[in-house]
């Protein structure tokens, strides 16, 4: 082999790793100049349950595991949500429960790019369901029937079955949530809109955890 | 199905003259034999190993409770940290590379289909994996580009119907991306490759002897390159992930990320459904390229009454298609056995069975020699002329060439198809030489058959060319089938070293061995 062709065999060597290391740092521009306004929160959908108290004759024929004072049917709420900006609607969006009985936690995530600058963001988030399949229970009802029962049901599964019907219902996200806010949306940055499961409810971070 | 015949044919011989083409200047830049383009498959495997050492030493410095500060501080080290990941990311890069050249060869050689669809399909799943050890990999680092795939990623995972809370809820901003996100990506990002190893067996399976390494020459040079590159170009961090910022630009890597400008547009179900559907395309690939069955080449079959059991035919098989089996009351103990399935008709075997008993249907050895003798025979030939015998798959290509310097041309499936006897057969026929252009040993289509044509004409390997044989009046060229301009030097070079031999008697007369040596079975010549 003659020179010449050796060394443009090298020159292309080096040619071909500088390209290499030039393409594994390509600028890529996925985002505008926009702003974004970002909704994500996840929270528990209230349940909406037809409920009645199981008698004695029906919870000796289930197995012992398997008593519950209390029977319920029903399904989880749906909710609206509606975003505006300075009082325009640029959302409108009906959110359910996860999963193929949208039994699971509701799940929401969506960027809105929104042009740099000073606004009101307005977020409502209200259960469709206007009224309840079942009444109204709350703790003291439950407490009064757990009081007239049961002799099939000991004492610390009873106590836990209230426990955990409790914890459900303070768990589901309130049925109807709203925020109204003045913000600066600058560009490149995102402003997130969220749900405090603690306060039980909606929370502006303009900067958060790393 | 078998649509071999239309359009992906046509795209084959496309591909097939652009890599002819790519081969020529190739090998006039860095000599056959360090060629990288016959080597893609083995540079892969280099590249592999450097990943791995190199991998080895980056998880020492790496921490799963602060990703981007303990590569930032690693990226800060020039002498121990920077030129290591540099290396590691550019063998990366450059195995993606590898891959599709390697790839892009099989394809346009027509090696893609019938008993090397296995190593096509596995080929594709080693590329998925190698694409998802990539992405894991830029994910660890948990800068803007890592964070931007680990969306894409988890914007793909969410589309899956399987999963109750979504992955994408991780990197909203609304809580810090936990730890154990960073445990399971460096956990699959070491656990990958071990996959890799796997299916990397499947792989190579069906092949017998397979070459693992290229020359070392070109290992250490291609590992070299990559290492300067490394040490010149140093590697700078991309700013930290912040899900609060849209960076104006993220520094992506194009050979794990060329998609991304792509499915950045469209929601994660849609992204997902076309990286499945290129995944899917490439791995149905071997059903397209299938021939249809009149043009499918025959699997070679076994004269057993020919047969003598000699297991050279066995051990020569690149492919590990022939088997001996033992029978009874016969003229030997064993008998060659060709599994259909396995072969892939490209006659070497024929060319290892001195009594000829083995072969392709019509390429046998002694099909070869009644078409010799039926071209000595020809009115054409002449006393003294030289016969340039080409394999179908280089030489052939510019067969005319070599006819305007005044050869009289042949044409062979594969160098390692040609039976010695032909070799003889032409001699004795009045040819004063015998010129084969077998393409270069890391080119050939099936293998091992220039290495194999080389034994038995030079090194006695069963069915050697006899003693007989006047070696001056053989040689054996290796030319690409762009390289009509070696092939025709190498003639003229041959045809005045025969010029200065006196002219050859004629005798026609084929002999051909009726046994070959017994070696032992199992041994090893």
């Amino acid at each position: 082999m003659t020179i010449a062709p050796r060394i443009v065999g090298i020159l292309l060597a080096i040619a071909t790793a500088v390209g290499l290391a030039r393409a594994s740092i390509v600028p890529f521009s996925p985002h505008g100049e926009q702003a974004v306004l970002r909704l994500a929160w996840t929270a528990r959908p209230e349940r909406i349950e037809d409920c009645r108290q199981q008698s004695d004759e029906e919870l000796q024929k289930l197995p012992a595991h398997m008593r519950q004072s209390v029977a319920c049917v029903g399904t989880t709420a749906t909710y609206r949500l509606e975003v505006r900006w300075n009082d325009e609607v640029i959302l409108q969006q009906t959110v359910r429960g996860g999963g193929l009985r949208h039994d699971r936690p509701l799940y929401l995530f969506r960027d809105i790019p929104l042009s740099p600058g000073e606004g009101t963001v307005g977020v409502q988030f209200d259960r469709v369901e206007s009224v309840s399949a079942s009444p109204h229970r709350d703790r003291s009802s439950d407490e009064r029937e757990e009081a007239r029962h049961s002799t099939a049901i000991d004492d610390v599964r009873r106590r836990r079955e209230l426990e955990e019907r409790t914890r459900g219902r303070e768990e589901a996200i309130p049925s109807s949530l709203s925020l109204e806010r003045r913000v600066r949306m600058i560009s490149h940055r995102v402003v997130l809109v969220t749900y405090d499961a603690d306060l039980r409810t909606f929370r502006m971070v303009e900067d958060g955890p790393r | 199905m078998a649509v071999g015949s239309g359009i992906m044919l046509r795209i084959e011989r496309l591909a097939l003259r652009l890599l002819t083409a790519l081969d020529a200047i190739v090998n006039r830049l860095y000599s056959a034999r360090l060629n990288p383009l016959y080597q893609s498959g083995t540079i892969v495997v280099v590249l592999y190993l450097t990943i791995v050492t190199t991998g080895l030493w980056l998880i020492v410095f790496y921490r799963v409770a602060a990703p981007w500060e303990s590569v930032a501080g690693l990226t800060a080290n020039l002498w121990i940290g920077n030129w290591v990941r540099g290396l590691h990311r550019y063998a990366s890069d450059a195995a993606v590379v590898a891959t599709l050249v390697h790839a892009f060869r099989m394809f346009a050689q027509g090696r893609s289909w019938g008993a090397r669809a296995l190593a096509w399909v596995s080929g594709g799943l080693l590329a998925v994996l190698l694409f998802l050890c990539g992405w894991t990999g830029y994910v660890l680092v948990w800068d803007t580009f890592g964070e931007r795939l680990a969306i894409e990623g988890a914007r793909m995972f969410d589309a899956l119907p399987f999963l109750s809370e979504p992955l994408a809820r991780a990197f909203t901003g609304e809580r810090p991306v936990p730890g154990v996100f960073f445990f399971v990506t460096l956990f699959a990002h070491i656990g990958i490759p071990l996959g890799m190893g796997v299916v990397f067996w499947l792989h190579i399976k069906r092949l017998e002897r397979p070459l693992l390494l290229p020359p070392r020459a070109l290992a250490w040079a291609s590992v070299a390159c990559l290492t300067a590159i490394a040490i010149a170009a140093p590697l700078a961090m991309a700013p930290r992930a912040n899900p609060f910022v849209l960076p104006d630009q993220i520094p992506s890597d194009v050979f794990f990320a060329f998609w991304m400008p792509l499915t950045a547009r469209v929601s994660g179900g849609t992204a997902l459904t076309i990286l499945t559907a290129g995944l899917i395309a490439l791995l149905v690939v071997p059903v397209f390229t299938k021939r249809r069955a009149d043009r499918k080449p025959l699997p070679s079959v076994v004269d057993e009454d020919i047969c003598t059991g000699c297991v050279q035919c066995s051990r020569d098989c690149p492919y590990g298609a022939i088997q001996m089996i033992e029978r009874a009351g016969r003229r030997s103990m064993l008998v060659a056995r060709v599994d259909p399935d396995l072969c892939v008709s490209c006659g070497i075997c024929a060319g290892s069975c001195a009594p000829m008993g083995v072969g392709p249907p019509g390429r046998t050895g002694r099909d070869q020699l009644a078409q010799i003798q039926a071209f000595v025979g020809s009115p054409e030939r002449r006393r003294g002329e030289i016969v340039a015998v080409c394999c179908e798959h280089g030489a052939a290509a510019y067969r005319s060439s070599l006819a305007a310097e005044g050869a009289a041309t042949w044409t062979t499936d594969c160098a390692g198809n040609l039976h010695t006897s032909v070799i003889e057969l032409l001699l004795r026929g009045g040819a004063g030489g015998v010129l084969v252009l077998s393409c270069h040993p890391r080119d050939c289509w099936n293998r091992e058959g220039p290495k194999w044509l080389n034994e038995r004409v030079y090194h006695e390997r069963e069915a050697e060319l006899q003693a007989r044989v006047d070696r001056a009046r053989v040689r054996i060229a290796t030319v690409a089938a762009g390289e009509s301009g070696d092939a025709v030097a190498a003639l003229r070079a041959f045809s005045a070293h025969v010029s200065a031999l006196a002219l050859p008697m004629r005798d026609r007369s084929a002999e051909i061995d009726a046994e070959c040596e017994r070696t032992p079975v199992g041994g090893r010549a």
